[in-house]
């Protein structure tokens, strides 16, 4: 089927099978190497994109489904972006692969003011994993955002 | 499609290095802007690719020992190219291993499930996943064998008719393979007076009563001897292991991620019968490797695709397959632990079986750092310590974060509580009296320079508010030493670039812990210069000088040596600057006696918490480690490694194990083997401990392995007397002291009074 997206403030067309999720079209048909797979089955964050500013998991969603929504991904967030920012300076990564996907999340809790307190911010990562281990750091990052 | 051209700009420099068809080396310089890692501006092996490469999937046993007797394959179209153990002999390729010759590039007798038997190659990779469910494959099933202890009994059956050890650079000592059983590699140590006795070649009971070496016992007055397990574990890197290949007038060009991009030039060519020359490996930035991504995985079946097809050819694992490429070697520890009754260690006895599954791959070397890591940081007269390495039908075990030291520590610092317990010492105060401090000498003959365990110890302890002789309850301590690669080289080059900056060409390679960024700060101290003026180039063996290989710790401590030469040379010679640096030594393997490292990775963790009597759940109040690290380079960077290496024992400690049933892996995907998430480190915290003007240590798993005895050490406080980890709630219960008896937790020792 055909499919337009809007990402990144962008219309995207790609001919796909129904059934396609959307971190494929991203990533295939879109060129957008932010949302990435890793477990495949909605667990792990690496492939979060903001769907009208909500975090998804972009590797259990239909791309049909994304349709007539806006779909941001990381190459979509400026990098004056604050949330960005405090990751860098509190150097929060290490080899980068779930980095994507936190700032999203981190992003969108900081916008609905779900990052008071670093309690509210562990509860609001327990979908997004790292196994390079930065957790104590990005806590920190969006804690710091979030002020 | 960026908000920011100067993120494109970068962008652009960074693609040129990792995926296009002519591998241009890109650059990364870490320290400018924001970092490329936050906002996807870096290309790892998965990103990237080849025009017009082709997508290879492998076709896997799904029997855990026996032979292909056929593969059906006439559903599939014509396009299709179709891999088998006959394109391999048809191609001459020969049998590999990094430390034992043990694998050919496809199979027609799998020992596990999920061995490699065949490949199948299309155009897109929907059609490759198409292609490979359509192909149907034939088996006779043999007889399997997956635990260790039934794999060393004397009539078990043989993963392995013979034993070859490999040509290959990373076979870097003599393997001691033992003809007629599955150890490929036997690894010894014995301090001077229990050398050269008659002794069996394998002992294969955990109960074996030891008779050649019991004297070495005779003037303890107390003795522990206990058994600890150990399970496979997986890396998860978050990155799948990716390889895109092709060949290019004859040359093997290889973009992979891989730590060892030296080693993979060397097989590569051994396996297709090149010169070392003749093969280009091309190592963008992983996506966390942690052991997982070292020597040959997918690349010498996507090569051989690429060499058959004549095209450029693309392999992604799926997630499944990550977990089923290489694992935690599981491990069973027998440790006896004699002490007199003032609490003077006397003698020190080490049975190390190591599950190294269907192939060997580094398993020799994780039996012996497993081997001497478990005589820990202490002074003993005697020590004897025979490890094994030994073949089963699970998938293989190989480098994991804490290389097998976690295995061994895990045992041994266990093994000091229930000594200190039954001596009425005081745990830290045992330590304290038995450390090895500045001069002593280790069990291989070492003498022990730039020792800080006391330091380490007493920081640990403080951190959970230990008291002398105080309430331990529900408090645990833990120490550990664990050596680096030896011998190994590393060689660096500095060139000046036209436009005044400096390129450094060196073999590190970057999966997440920073290499590029300390590359980066010590160039710019050794040259004394801006981070502005500093670039490096992707590890590309055609551009970069040998190393031995991204592991074990190694690269800032021997890469920064090599770097300040080349500095030097530079400043002195002009343009080029050349390095090189190398640590010399080794272990005789039947003896353990040489150097095993030629700096020491040193650490302690202790954990404070609690345990719900009626769950049997643990809540970490504290976790703390100290680790030492000599000089910093990257602040950042070390905290990092530090907490990630916590927070990857604390898994290992509390949750993490991979299950099997009959050879068949059941958990292989992050719903059912769960990994630490935000919610489990709020207890974290460390030191990464400075000596001013001291040498560069590496730091990438020395906290690792202290992590699950600190938080056993704290359990057992209760009276739960835990040997095998992960520490389950229901682990925890059947462990719990039973009512008849008091607490602390004597009743289940099996020691018993030396002479
Ligand atoms: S890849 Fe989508 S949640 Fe893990
Ligand atoms: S930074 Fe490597 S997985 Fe998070």
């Amino acid at each position: 089927m055909n499919l337009a997206l809007r990402v990144n403030g962008r219309t995207i067309h790609a001919d796909v099978e129904p059934e396609t999720m959307l971190v494929d079209v991203l990533r295939e048909h879109a060129g957008l190497t932010g949302p990435r797979v890793t477990c495949g089955v909605g667990l792990c964050g690496t492939c979060t994109v903001l769907m009208d500013e909500q975090p998804v998991s972009a590797c259990i969603l239909m791309a049909p489904l994304a349709q007539g929504t806006e779909i941001t991904t990381i190459e979509g967030i400026p990098e004056d972006d604050a949330v960005v920012r405090c990751f860098d300076r509190h150097h929060a990564f290490q080899c980068g692969f779930c980095i994507p996907g936190m700032v999203l999340t981190g992003r969108a809790m900081v916008a609905e003011g779900h990052a008071a307190d670093r309690e509210e911010i562990r509860e609001g990562l327990g979908g997004n994993l790292c196994r390079c281990g930065c957790y104590l750091k990005i806590i920190d990052a969006i804690e710091e955002a979030a002020q | 499609m960026n908000t920011s051209t100067a993120r494109a700009r970068r962008d652009q420099d960074n693609n040129e290095g990792t995926g296009n068809a002519r591998l241009r080396p890109g650059e990364t310089s870490a320290v400018q802007g924001v970092n490329p890692r936050i906002t996807a501006g870096i290309r790892y092996a998965t990103d990237g690719g080849i025009p017009g490469e082709w997508h290879l999937r492998i076709i896997r046993s799904s029997v855990p020992a026996g032979r292909v007797t056929g593969f059906q394959t006439a559903l599939l179209d014509d396009e299709i190219i179709f891999l088998t153990p006959d394109d391999v002999d048809a191609a001459g390729l020969p049998a590999f291993g990094c430390q034992i010759a043990d694998q050919t590039v496809l199979t027609r007798e799998p020992k596990f499930v999920g061995d490699a038997i065949a490949a199948v190659l299309a155009p897109t990779l929907a059609a490759a996943r198409i292609a490979a469910s359509l192909v149907e494959v034939s088996y006779e099933r043999a007889p399997a064998v997956f635990d260790e202890m039934a794999a060393i009994a004397p009539d078990a059956l043989l993963v392995h008719r013979s034993h070859a050890t490999s040509e290959s650079d990373s076979a870097y000592f003599d393997m001691r393979p033992q003809d007629g059983t599955n150890v490929c590699h036997r690894f010894r140590i014995r301090t001077a007076a229990l050398q050269g006795r008659q002794e069996p070649n394998v002992i294969t009971e955990l109960d074996d009563s030891d008779t050649a070496l019991a004297d070495a016992f005779a003037q303890a007055d107390v003795i522990i001897d206990e058994v600890f397990h150990t399970p496979a574990a997986a890396h998860v890197p978050m990155e799948p292991h990716a390889t895109n290949a092709q060949w290019v007038e004859g040359r093997l060009e290889v973009v992979t991620g891989t730590q060892t991009p030296f080693n993979m030039r060397q097989d590569l060519a051994h396996i297709f019968g090149l010169a070392a020359d003749d093969v280009r490996i091309v190592v963008p930035p992983m996506g966390g490797a942690f052991g997982a991504k070292t020597f040959i995985r997918t690349e010498a079946i996507t090569a051989l695709a690429a060499r058959v097809s004549g095209r450029p050819v693309r392999c992604v694992l799926d997630r499944d397959e990550v977990f089923n490429e290489v694992t935690r070697h599981p491990s069973t520890v027998r440790i006896r632990l004699g002490a007199k009754a003032d609490g003077t260690f006397v003698a020190k006895r080490i049975w190390a079986y190591v599950n190294t599954g269907a192939y060997a791959d580094c398993g020799p070397g994780v039996a012996q750092k497993m081997g001497y890591a478990g005589v820990g940081p202490y002074r003993f007269e005697h020590v004897a310590v025979d490890s094994y390495c030994i073949y089963t039908n699970l998938p293989p075990g190989g480098a994991f974060r804490g290389y097998g030291a976690m295995q061994s520590v895990w045992a041994s610092e266990r093994a000091v509580d229930l000594l200190a317990d039954r001596l009425g010492i005081d745990a830290v105060e045992l330590r304290r009296q038995n450390l090895l401090r500045e001069g002593d000498t280790f069990c291989t003959g070492e003498v022990m320079h730039d020792s800080h365990f006391e330091e380490l110890l007493d920081d640990a302890a403080s951190a959970v508010g230990w008291e002398k002789d105080g309430d331990r309850a529900g408090k645990g301590v833990a120490i550990m030493l664990k050596g680096m690669q030896t011998p190994s080289k590393a060689e660096a080059r500095i060139q000046l670039l036209p436009d005044g900056r400096y390129e450094v060409q060196a073999g590190t390679a970057d999966m997440g812990q920073g290499a590029s960024e300390m590359l980066t700060r010590l160039a710019a101290e050794y040259l004394k210069c801006d981070v502005d003026q500093i670039v490096v180039c992707t590890p590309d063996t055609d551009r970069v000088p040998y190393d031995t290989r991204t592991t074990s710790s190694r690269s800032t401590h021997m890469m920064s040596r090599a770097l300040a030469d080349a500095a030097q040379d530079l400043l002195q010679h002009g343009t080029v600057g050349h390095g090189y640096v190398s640590n010399d030594g080794g272990l005789d393997p039947d003896t353990g006696q040489g150097v095993a490292s030629s700096h020491w990775h040193q650490g302690s963790a202790a954990a404070s918490l609690d345990v719900d009597e009626e769950t049997g759940v643990i809540t970490l109040r504290t976790l703390y480690a100290s680790s030492y690290a000599g000089k910093v380079v990257n602040p950042h960077g070390a905290d990092l490694q530090n907490e990630g290496s916590m927070i990857l024992g604390l898994g290992s400690a509390l949750f993490e194990e991979l299950q099997f049933s009959d050879g068949q892996m059941t958990n292989p995907n992050l719903s059912d083997y769960n990994i630490a998430s935000a919610l489990d480190v709020v207890s974290i915290s460390h030191k990464v401990m400075q000596i001013p003007g001291a040498e560069v240590h590496g730091l990438g798993e020395t906290a690792v392995p202290p992590v699950p005895p600190a938080i056993g050490n704290a359990v057992a406080s209760f009276g739960y007397h835990v040997t095998r980890l992960p520490m389950t709630p229901e682990r925890v219960l059947a462990a719990a002291p039973s009512h008849e008896q008091a607490s602390p937790p004597v009743g289940h020792i099996q020691g018993e009074e030396g002479a």
